[in-house]
């Protein structure tokens, strides 16, 4: 009986059924109409579960008869794991719009009716394997789709319901005289009899029927350039009918197509390219888009255009289970995210993008919609980015370069209008109507987002992926993010303590170059969360995304392959833009590292997809077999790289960035975040390293990181603003690691780790002291402030500290850097290279000196005379880095002998060491020595000094106490030299650096944005031009 | 323990006869300037005068702490420098440390009086230290351009960063010293040295006719006299370094005291001869053709030299 009842049939049957009750009942008792349809949803859903459940632990596939005659004499069904996944995903879709629209759908019978029918024609779609059959249904969806669309009487959406019309029909028309044709020829109505008897479509006529049948079926597939009518629809049609329309009626023609796939062999690579276009076009198009509801219809466009392509492109090629995975990872995605996010937008109803202000008053819907978003744009741990990532593997394995460029290219695009309209959401806009919080039921999303977590889970479960590395990070950031009421600084306290002991356990599972960067970036981390105490604020969801940093960190050190790594690296990317967005205003400048950094990821995931398509695997142990295009993949994974490093030319997301986030977060960024870059680069330095003959790229990225470091240095120069100064002193230092680096030997190596440790110290210390100084002054001005001395002495000791340790000069450590850079680039024969490394730190001189100068020193501001010393849990790390920076100072050794250990691995050593004394094969340093040495002599003229100083009477003066312009001084602002410091070196140099960077990189956006209206002029609204098209179309795909 | 403490009493050795050497020679050129301006001219003993008349001032103000440590950075500066280069070729007296460390860490340790005494400065709150601060960073970013050209074609020239080892490879007569073997290294490094000394036409870091005296504006009594005896060592200090690095170094001295002078009669002359850049002019006047000769250096040995 049982079995009965959840027969494939008895959807149909049920949904006519209820369809005929519910006119009755309604008129009998209203509620229990809407009991009834929501029964019969459910009835289907279930069935649908039951062939889920069954299918998948290996039951046959049914096949359902009508007439008592066995196919292809009459109409059958299948039913099977396909089947029964999509119709149960698109009902569950169903079910929840039902449940939403509720409202609106119960009050008229007739709605409900023409819901319920939709729901059945969609499934048909999906289960008949006749081809008559089909015209049926789909003509049954068609019209529902009509009706509802228009269903309010908004008089656009029906100006857009009957454009569809004229696109339906005309699909509907090509279909069945297609069919006619196929008939004619094969005798056969049933697909898979006309599959099987293909080689009876010959001559004109049986390419007409094909083309026909694939002209009707692509236009319900909504390809550029015939979509018009279909975006109209998804624009003006009430949010949950553009929902289903956008996922079930898509998912349905989707599953059409792919079961026709056979018959249209011929037209394969022509509908690749149709897909590809719409992919891209699409996604151009949609930088545009200023209309939310547009917007998700170019998305959705653009998504199924790329699931046919990656039908098309591997049908065939890979194992169906593998084709189901890419394709139904992307398509559950797209599903679950776009629906919801067509539901979000009808039940806030923000019709402009600009309208979604002001959701950071209302976090549950700004972390759904988050989440939905992330899905969309492929970041972990959601299904698309799982697809994505074996999408990729699987075209670069069959040479399908220009398509994975393609792609890359699209993906791109759209996560530049999707994450713009999510980081336009975190604008706090001060008016009345949208700063209220959002009251509304986010059942519905709650659903979709947990589904989309849990299929992500199942996905990269069935791709054989370990899990707990890659999912414990976003478990430990949920949990941390349900204590979010805690105060900030009971909050930073918990989160330093489980970092402290993630890091630990995580060190002892690492070894060599891994080790002593997961010493740096996770002991580091814990250092600096130790000052995020300083502030008094609650900073809701500043720590939990702060521990998703760190132990994605984590990830990223312990991965094994390049999955695991790509992944750490776009969960590393997606916390660190996250963070950027807690507190502060830097939704500008951070929403360009997210774009830049999302660019960085696809050039990662490109190379690391030609790794695969000649290893086979995605061990990352393995690359050092590959043999071709070794310097491609290695040029690919530098920018990558350097992108997160701002290297010059990828540098123009940092400063801003920098200057503009929270000011304990800078030091983790510039100190912490900053080094992933250059693990990457050392990642792909020790897989690659060996393989590559041609020194013609490490000579490139030689140059481009000196070249970095010197116009780095040379910004840091004119800046005011002293996050800014510090960021791009930040840029040069990576040049000199970049540079390092470049050298490919040993010292190079040593010393690129070395740098990197020295500037995770000092950096760090110095934006910790920073951040106490504008917490106290509120500015990041240098010219507004000065004199901070006299009120924060440890301040500006850890400053100096910092400043003497960048600049190189001994004893302090900075000097072991900049002594093994030049003699690792001695060594190697970069002696120009050497030559301007040495510029550069010799202008590192200028901006520290101003640094240091313009705020701690000189005259300091009347209302700054009552600050005191920065906050104590401020002070505790700047101490920690200062016993870090004397004791590497005092001992070299200490640090270097394991870096040399590290790379010694790789390289034979050139370095060796007689107790203090390091020797190189042309220099020798003895930096304890050297420390005594200066000890010594600094102590002689501070006894002469201090001796003379018991007969001489020194009086300590006030502020002003000196003669300038022929008078005493009286005001701050005229005595203190800070602003436009050196402006004498802007004349004499500053035409090095002017913002062509810059303007190159806003040149790009303008023209994909002209690209983007360029490509949308098509697109008239006027249902006589979409016809055309349409005919257009046929014609070309006929003669093509 | 022995051994240290006979290095540090020579070296204190060094120290002084380095700073007596330094006076005296500022004294000299001070008289050799008076006489062809028709001036009679200080006495030789009047910068012995200046100091202790400047350590027995009986009052002095102090700005703070790093205004009071900033001459004691500055000739900690000119101090360690000096230790950190070997004065007389083959002596174990005036060796000094140079063992701990090669030509990279004394180019480095030039920068730590500067820094300091730029702190200690900039404390003073006086406006005219901080411009001179800053000018005289800006010329010496440039002029360090040439030099360390010049020094990196020494050191490829003679595989070596070692400075002893640079002046051992100068021996054997006087056409093994760099001036002969690569001229183009010791032009640049000459180049660059103008800008270090801080002569006219680059004086314009003390400009001593508009502002007074540029970064040591506020410092006075005892100060002053550590500053100046800092002048002496600290120029005495780059003489010999330039003496080791380019012009084969010194057996005894004598041949010290000959070089060092000649050395610093180049500025001197230039010195008097040529009126004053504007720091964007200096700047940009160490970018050229000085840079360029350092460049054709490093050609020069990667190419002729070594081939």
């Amino acid at each position: 009986m049982v079995n009965e009842l959840l027969n494939p049939i008895i959807i149909i049957i049920v949904a006519l059924a209820t369809g005929f009750l519910l006119p009755i009942v309604d008129k009998k008792n209203k509620s229990f109409t809407v009991v009834l349809f929501f029964m019969a949803l459910i009835w289907i859903g279930l069935i649908a579960l039951n062939g889920v459940v069954n299918f998948s632990s290996g039951a046959v596939a049914v096949e359902v008869i009508t007439a008592g005659i066995s196919p292809p004499f009459s109409i059958n069904l299948q039913f099977g794991l396909f089947e029964s996944v999509i119709i149960l995903a698109t009902t569950l879709i169903a079910i929840m719009t039902a449940w939403l629209m509720l409202d609106q759908l119960k009050e008229n019978v007739s709605t409900l009716v023409l819901f319920l029918i939709w729901v059945m024609g969609i499934d048909g779609m999906i289960m008949t394997r006749d081809i008559f059959n089909l015209f049926i249904f789909i003509e049954i969806t068609a019209i529902c789709s009509f009706v509802l669309t228009g269903f309010n009487h908004n008089s656009n959406a029906l100006s857009a319901g009957f454009k569809a019309i004229i696109a339906g029909t005309l699909a509907s028309s090509f279909f069945l005289l297609g069919v006619m044709f196929l008939y004619y020829q094969t005798g056969t109505l049933n697909i898979d009899d006309m599959v099987n008897n293909q080689s009876l479509i010959t001559g004109v006529i049986g390419h007409a029927a094909l083309v026909m049948v694939l002209t009707g079926v692509l236009i319900e597939l909504k390809p550029y350039p015939i979509n018009g009518w279909a975006l109209d629809v998804y624009q003006s049609a009430p949010s949950g009918i553009a929902a289903m329309m956008s996922v079930s009626v898509s998912a349905a023609y989707l599953f059409v197509f792919y079961k026709l796939l056979p018959l249209f062999q011929a037209w394969v690579p022509m509908i690749t390219l149709i897909a590809g276009l719409t992919f891209v076009v699409s996604n151009f198009i949609g930088l545009k888009q200023t209309v939310v509801k547009r917007l998700l219809g170019y998305s959705s466009v653009a998504q199924i255009a790329l699931i046919i392509m990656a039908i098309t492109l591997l049908n065939g090629k890979v194992s169906v289970s593998l084709l189901a995975l890419i394709t139904g990872g992307l398509f559950l995605n797209h599903l679950l995210a776009k629906s919801a996010l067509f539901w979000l937008a009808g039940m806030l109803n923000k019709t402009h993008v600009a309208q979604w202000t002001n959701l950071k008053k209302s976090p549950v819907v700004l972390f759904l919609f988050g989440c939905l978003l992330a899905a969309l744009v492929g970041l972990p741990p959601f299904p698309a980015f799982w697809a994505k990532w074996e999408l990729m593997m699987q075209l670069a394995t069959h040479q399908q370069h220009g398509w994975m460029l393609l792609v890359l290219l699209g993906s791109l695009l759209e996560a530049v209008y999707l994450l713009r309209w999510f980081s336009g959401s975190l604008n706090d806009v001060k008016d009345e109507e949208s700063s209220s919080p959002i009251r509304i039921n986010t059942v519905t999303l709650w659903l979709s987002t947990v589904a989309l977590f849990v299929s992500g889970f199942t996905i990269s479960h069935l791709m054989g992926v370990s899990i707990t590395p890659l999912f414990a990070p976003i478990l430990a950031a949920l949990f941390l993010l349900l204590f979010d009421e805690l105060t900030g600084k009971t909050k930073a306290g918990i989160t330093c303590v489980i970092a402290v002991f993630y890091s630990y356990d995580i060190l002892l599972h690492l070894t060599g170059i891994n080790w002593i960067f997961g010493l740096m970036l996770l002991m580091g981390s814990c250092v600096f969360i130790l000052g995020s105490m300083y502030r008094d604020e609650q900073r809701r969801g500043y720590f939990p995304l702060l521990l998703l940093l760190i132990m994605s960190l984590g990830t990223l050190l312990q991965a094994k392959t390049s999955l695991n790594f790509f992944y750490g690296w776009e969960l590393m990317t997606m916390s660190s833009y996250l963070l950027m967005n807690c507190g502060k205003n830097a939704l500008k400048s951070s929403f360009i590292y997210l774009i830049f950094s999302m660019g960085a990821a696809y050039f990662i995931l490109f190379a690391f997809a030609l790794v695969f398509a000649q290893t086979g695997t995605i061990q990352l142990d393995a690359m050092n077999t590959i043999s071709q295009y070794q310097t491609l993949i290695f040029a690919c994974f530098m920018i990558g790289f350097l992108i997160k490093l701002g290297g010059l030319g990828f540098h123009v997301w940092l400063p801003g960035v920098y200057s503009e986030t929270e000011d304990d977060y800078t030091a983790i960024l510039s100190g912490v975040v900053s080094k992933v870059g250059v693990f990457g680069l050392l990642m792909a330095g020790t897989h690659l390293g060996q393989t590559i003959n041609d020194e013609m790229v490490f000579y490139v990225l030689g140059w481009l990181g000196v070249i970095t470091a010197l116009l780095g240095a040379l910004m840091a120069v004119f800046q005011e603003d002293v996050k800014k100064l510090l960021a791009y002193s930040s840029i040069g230092q990576m040049g000199y690691i970049v540079a390092c680096f470049a050298l490919m030997n040993h010292l190079g190596w040593v010393t690129a780790m070395y740098l990197s440790v020295n500037h995770l110290l000092y950096k760090g210390l110095i934006f910790l002291a920073i951040a106490g100084v504008i917490y106290r002054t509120q500015t990041t001005l240098m010219y507004k402030m000065g004199g901070l001395l006299k009120n924060m002495p440890m301040s500006f000791f850890s400053a100096l500290i910092g400043i003497i340790a960048i600049s190189g000069v001994p004893p302090l450590l900075g000097f072991g850097g900049k002594w093994m850079l030049y003699n690792a680039m001695i060594e190697k024969g970069w002696y120009f290279q050497a030559g301007m490394a040495f510029f550069a730190s010799a202008i590192a001189f200028l901006y520290l000196f101003r640094f240091i100068h313009t705020v701690f020193l000189g005259q300091r501001k009347s209302e700054h005379k009552e600050l005191v010393e920065a906050p104590f849990s401020l002070l505790i790390p700047q101490v920690l880095l200062i016993i870090a920076i004397m004791v590497f100072s005092l001992n070299a050794k200490w640090l270097i002998q394991p870096l040399s250990d590290a790379v010694a691995v790789y390289y034979p050593s050139t370095l060796t060491w007689t107790g203090t004394f390091l020797q190189t094969s042309q220099g020798y340093w003895d930096g304890y020595l050297v420390m005594n040495v200066v000890t010594g002599v600094f102590l002689l003229p501070l006894i002469i000094l201090l001796l003379v100083s018991t007969t001489t009477k020194i009086q300590k003066v006030k502020q002003f106490n000196i003669v300038y312009a022929a008078e005493r001084p009286d005001k701050p602002e005229t005595t203190h030299v800070a602003y436009n410091f050196y402006a004498f070196y802007e004349k004499a140099l500053g035409f090095w650096v002017k913002p062509r960077a810059t303007q190159f990189w806003n040149s790009v956006a303008e023209w994909s944005h002209t690209m983007g209206s360029a490509c949308r002029i098509l697109y008239t609204g006027n249902g006589q031009t979409y016809a055309s098209l349409i005919v257009l179309f046929f014609v070309i795909i006929y003669f093509v | 323990m022995e051994y240290w403490i006979t290095k540090i009493a020579y070296y204190l050795l060094t120290v002084s006869i380095v700073m007596v050497y330094g006076l005296l020679l500022s004294a000299v050129i001070a008289k050799t300037m008076a006489r062809v301006q028709g001036r009679v001219g200080i006495p030789l003993y009047q910068p012995f005068i200046d100091i202790m008349k400047n350590f027995g001032n009986r009052t002095a103000i102090s700005h703070g702490i790093m205004f009071y440590l900033g001459p004691v950075f500055r000739l900690a500066g000119g101090l360690g420098t000096l230790a950190f280069i070997p004065v007389i070729y083959g002596s174990e007296m005036f060796s000094n440390f140079h063992f701990a460390g090669d030509i990279l860490l004394v180019m480095y340790f030039i920068f730590f009086g500067q820094l300091g005494m730029a702190l200690g400065a900039g404390e003073g709150g006086h406006p005219y230290s901080a411009i001179g601060i800053a000018r005289g960073l800006a010329q010496m970013t440039s002029y360090e351009v040439p030099f360390a050209l010049a020094v990196i074609a020494v050191v490829v020239q003679y595989d070596t960063a070692s400075i002893s080892q640079i002046v051992a490879a100068q021996q054997g007569g006087f056409m093994n010293w760099t001036v002969f073997t690569n001229p183009f290294a010791v032009a640049a490094a000459m180049l660059a040295f103008l800008g270090m000394t801080g002569y006219a036409p680059f004086d314009v870091v003390m400009a001593p006719n508009e502002i007074p005296i540029g970064p040591a504006t506020e410092f006075h009594s005892s100060y002053l006299s550590l500053m100046q005896i800092n002048r002496a060592i600290f120029a005495g200090a780059k003489l010999v370094l330039f003496m080791n690095l380019f012009f084969g170094g010194a057996g005894n001295l004598i041949e010290l005291v000959a070089k060092t002078w000649a050395i610093y009669m180049i500025p001197v002359i230039v010195g008097v001869a040529f009126p004053r850049f504007r720091v964007e002019q200096s700047v940009r006047f160490f970018l050229k053709i000085p840079t360029l000769i350092g460049v054709l250096a490093i050609f020069y040995v990667q190419y002729i030299v070594l081939k």
